[in-house]
């Protein structure tokens, strides 16, 4: 079942309330993604538990295999 | 639940290895497009590394570094010890210069990060303008 751009973006917003989230799919055939996220609860942390963050909103299209890899952009909001 | 021997075994390994990457494929041989960029960056880094090919082991490995590391897609890159990040996050540390530091060499002169397979997309014309 391709991936829902769309469900994803909400899960990432619901997680990252505030945030400016984008889903992009980069090739057209569903399996290359990207998120790009700009949020304030990323102040302050490390690329690596920004990443965290924005991956944990989606695992569970992770877990039931919909996605299986996720490009991912952070920013904190300047 | 993790398996206790492999995750103590990549536990080891980890400790033994200042730079460690678990990528699908070798590095002679990537098997996905994200862990070639990582190879790609790191030889332009000109670092020794160890490399683990993920792919014998996908879920049981996804599994460990789940728990070491709270993260389960690869590839992975482990600088002394700690998760640095993915394919984005070591791409991104490279043309800042950060993932140099971390590896405690020298900047290379004209670091940048392959252009590759995003590139590749079919181009679609533009849509006709109507006046």
């Amino acid at each position: 079942m391709p991936a829902d751009l769309t469900e994803l973006k909400g899960m990432i917003e619901a997680a990252l309330p505030g945030a400016a989230v984008e889903v992009i799919d980069e090739t057209g055939t569903g399996d290359h993604l990207r998120a790009t996220v700009t949020a304030p609860q990323f102040d302050g942390l490390s690329r690596i538990d920004q990443h965290r963050l924005v991956k944990a909103a989606v695992k569970e299209r992770f877990d039931d295999g919909t996605i299986h890899a996720l490009s991912v952009k952070t920013s904190v909001p300047s | 639940m993790a398996d206790p021997e492999l995750k103590s075994k990549i536990e080891e390994l980890i400790a033994a290895n200042p730079v460690l990457l678990f990528m699908k494929g070798t590095p002679d041989m990537p098997r996905c497009g994200f862990s070639m960029r990582v190879v790609q960056v790191l030889d332009q880094v000109d670092v020794d590394y160890g490399a683990i090919d993920v792919l014998p082991a996908l879920q049981p490995l996804r599994e460990v570094t789940a728990e070491i590391a709270d993260w389960q897609t690869f590839p992975q890159l482990y600088v002394n010890g700690e998760l640095l990040g993915g394919c984005d996050i070591v791409e991104e540390m490279f043309e800042s210069g950060e993932l140099a530091e971390a590896l405690g060499v020298e900047q290379p002169a004209n670091a940048e990060v392959p252009q590759a397979t995003q590139q590749s997309a079919p181009q679609q014309s533009p849509p006709l303008q109507i006046e």
